[in-house]
């Protein structure tokens, strides 16, 4: 069961219309390596972890990601937000203002739409671990795409600091699995 | 940006930090950071923290008074978040487990009194035993400034 909280895990306020940025944001949302991939992958691992510290820590972050959905959404949609027609096709999303108007749709910025052939579910808890560090790592670098894309202190505050959880959750999932690999469950 | 100066450093930082057995670790040789230092990072633990191409780490401007508030609790839950997920994996670190109580009973006085003056954050809430029905009175978080 989830509660729902009415704030975002950190504030997303951003002043500055940019369409390009938001189109390349969607990475994030709906790309291969995105909040949504890592979200879905470690929901679903979750069940054949082999104990309570891997059964809690997916549970979490799973959590977590879903909150970092909810903030690239917010991020997107204040990006395109008030946007004209004119502004739409100098960005390349009338394709996607042709479908969706101003609305979230998780796709990637180069149009592929989510797909769960993104995620990674074995059964097997050192395979899954190990897959969800690399999902960390490669979500981790495409942050750092996306921050070298602007200088928008509103855009690379919230940027800078989903940089940094994935840091962490690759930090946590390290130590899992040399735990479970030390202990030999 | 040169792209192989930025992985230089984010290896180099790899070597550094990640590669130590950080799960014989306790919290007796970790530095914690305050919930406010820690939430514009994204880490409580300053030994994991590894910025990029800013600088520093950017302080959060609060608009008004209800942000300011916000952002405070903002910070607490950060900080239970992420001490969560280290005592996820410790969880006989007597020390965090005393830390993450102390931000918890914090939170939730300033919860309180943050959902009396603007209205409820989650269905628990004291704030919606009131009509009109309190929920859907305040802007959305993803509608920002």
């Amino acid at each position: 069961m989830w509660l729902y909280e009415k704030k975002l895990e950190y504030p997303v306020n951003i002043r500055k219309k940019d369409l390009k940025m938001a189109k390349c944001m969607s990475a994030q949302l709906g790309g291969p390596d995105s909040e949504l991939s890592a979200s879905l992958q470690y929901m679903n691992q979750r069940y054949t972890m082999p104990d309570e510290k891997g059964k809690a820590l997916l549970t979490d972050i799973a959590t977590e990601e879903l909150a970092h959905v909810e903030m690239i959404a917010a991020m997107m949609y204040q990006l395109m937000k008030g946007a004209t027609i004119e502004e739409i096709k100098e960005a390349g999303l009338e394709g996607n203002f042709t479908m969706h108007d101003g609305a979230i749709y998780p796709m990637s910025p180069t149009g592929e739409p989510f797909t769960t052939a993104y995620i990674a579910v074995t059964g097997d808890y050192i395979a899954d671990l190990e897959s969800d560090m690399a999902s960390e790592q490669r979500a981790r670098a495409t942050y750092e795409h996306l921050m070298d894309l602007t200088n928008d202190p509103d855009v690379l505050g919230p940027l800078s600091f989903l940089r940094q959880r994935e840091i962490v959750h690759y930090q946590r999932f390290k130590e899992l699995r040399n735990y479970y690999l030390e202990k030999k469950i | 940006m040169n792209y192989y100066n930025k992985n230089n450093d984010y290896y180099n930082y790899v070597n550094n930090t990640y590669n130590q057995p950080l799960y014989n670790q306790s919290s007796n040789n970790k530095k914690i950071l305050d919930p406010y230092n820690g939430f514009v990072r994204g880490n409580m633990f300053s030994d994991l923290y590894n910025g990029y191409k800013l600088n520093k780490p950017l302080d959060i401007t609060p608009l008004n008074e209800q942000a300011d508030m916000l952002t405070y609790i903002d910070s607490l839950c950060f900080a239970l978040i992420d001490l969560n997920l280290y005592l996820d994996l410790y969880p006989n670190d007597s020390k965090i487990i005393e830390l993450f109580n102390s931000y918890r009973m914090e939170k939730d006085e300033i919860t309180k009194e943050y959902e009396s003056k603007y209205g409820p954050l989650t269905l628990n809430s004291d704030s919606l035993n009131k009509a009109p029905w309190a929920w859907d009175n305040m802007p959305w978080p993803w509608e920002g400034v």
